[in-house]
């Protein structure tokens, strides 16, 4: 019984998070100025990250989780490069 | 000193990673965690091994004083972006962290960063955040109140 | 007992989607960009860490990484937005209808 919520519960709530990611890259297209941009792309990383972890839950395979580590740290790396890139307007 | 706490951090999060407490794979989890600890070269351990069961009680209780103040400021922000009427009053208040070290600085302005409605824009040279709040009308006093907690708990972990 | 975690499991799958979604909406209600990145930065990563947990509730072949991926997003979430709002503060964009600014006060940015 609980079973059958939990398949229920983890398809809409992947379902919600797809059209979120499609509002985000929207709005991220008519972004105002670069950092409002920038904010909006971690939005996306992490949104896709909530994707990775709700597949990952109905595959019922660790494997995704996996994809989701790698997705982190290379969305958290490239989000305070390109950061200090716009403040000091040179990479190193 | 430095070295084999670098060592032990990384051999956990090897094992976490794998999932696998096989002797064999331990045994390649501190091959590799000594190799890290060699490349990064601790200078000294911030914690005395006699403190430890102390400082552990400490960090649980930063943790759970910390877990409770991203809940309840979590649900007021929430309130405050499904409100039709939007109302917020954005503000940057200078609030001084009171901290020598810079290891202090980074952890308080972790801990204020890591309240949703609060985030850091910058530190001056003595050690000034400034804050940039979500709610910035009456938000001077309850920060100032939760950082001498929070700084509190972080002087016995840390000492 | 199996029923409690899925049922705690269900419950953090339920808030996580509601945390993600007040992301968005305050991603695309609020003003500038100080104050959306007080929606996305946090509100959202705190999503991600619920749906986490609710992994490490049902799969436990997925609980060591999931801890170690909610201890990556708790550090690096809010590094990570800091860098954004300094960025944003060092690029000379302004915050909008801000009651008090100590930081233009104490350090006013070269014209």
């Amino acid at each position: 019984m609980l079973q059958q919520v939990l398949v229920v519960v983890l398809n809409v709530a992947l379902a919600i998070h797809i059209g979120l990611i499609g509002i985000s890259v929207y709005r991220l297209w008519r972004g105002e100025n670069l950092v409002d941009r920038l904010i909006g792309a971690d939005l996306v990383t992490t949104l896709m990250l909530a994707i990775l972890v709700l597949i990952a839950l109905i595959e019922l395979n660790a494997l995704y989780i996996d994809v989701a580590l790698g997705l982190a740290a290379l969305g958290f790396v490239g989000a305070i490069a390109l950061a200090k890139y716009i403040a000091d307007e040179r990479m190193f | 000193m430095g070295y084999v706490w670098t060592i032990l951090a990384v051999t956990a999060a090897y094992l976490a990673l794998t999932g696998n407490l096989a002797v064999n794979n331990i045994l390649v989890g501190v091959l590799i965690a000594s190799v890290i600890a060699l490349l990064l070269r601790p200078t000294r351990s911030p914690v005395e091994l006699r403190r430890v069961p102390r400082s552990l009680l400490a960090l649980l209780q930063y943790g759970a004083l910390l877990a409770y103040d991203i809940i309840r400021s979590g649900l007021n922000v929430a309130r405050i972006v499904l409100d039709p009427k939007l109302p917020i009053r954005p503000g940057i208040l200078a609030v001084p962290s009171e901290c020598e070290t810079d290891l202090g600085i980074a952890l308080s302005s972790h801990a204020l960063s890591v309240t949703p409605g609060e985030i850091v824009v910058g530190v001056d040279q003595e050690g000034t955040l400034y804050i940039h709040c979500l709610d910035a009308s009456h938000a001077a006093d309850t920060i100032g109140e939760a950082q001498a907690l929070r700084r509190r708990l972080l002087s016995r972990i840390l000492e | 007992m199996d029923d409690i975690r899925t049922a705690l499991a269900i419950l953090a799958i339920l808030i996580g989607t509601g945390f993600s979604l007040i992301g968005v909406i305050g991603f695309i209600r609020l003003p500038d960009v100080y104050t959306r990145l007080h929606a996305t930065g946090k509100v959202s990563v705190f999503g991600v860490v619920l749906l986490l947990v609710a992994a490490a509730l049902i799969t436990p072949v997925g609980a060591g990484r999931a801890a170690v991926l909610i201890l990556l997003l708790i550090i690096g979430g809010p590094t990570a937005s800091h860098a954004l709002t300094a960025a944003a503060w060092r690029a000379g964009i302004k915050p909008r209808g801000t009651i008090r600014d100590d930081l233009e006060r104490d350090h006013p940015r070269e014209p």
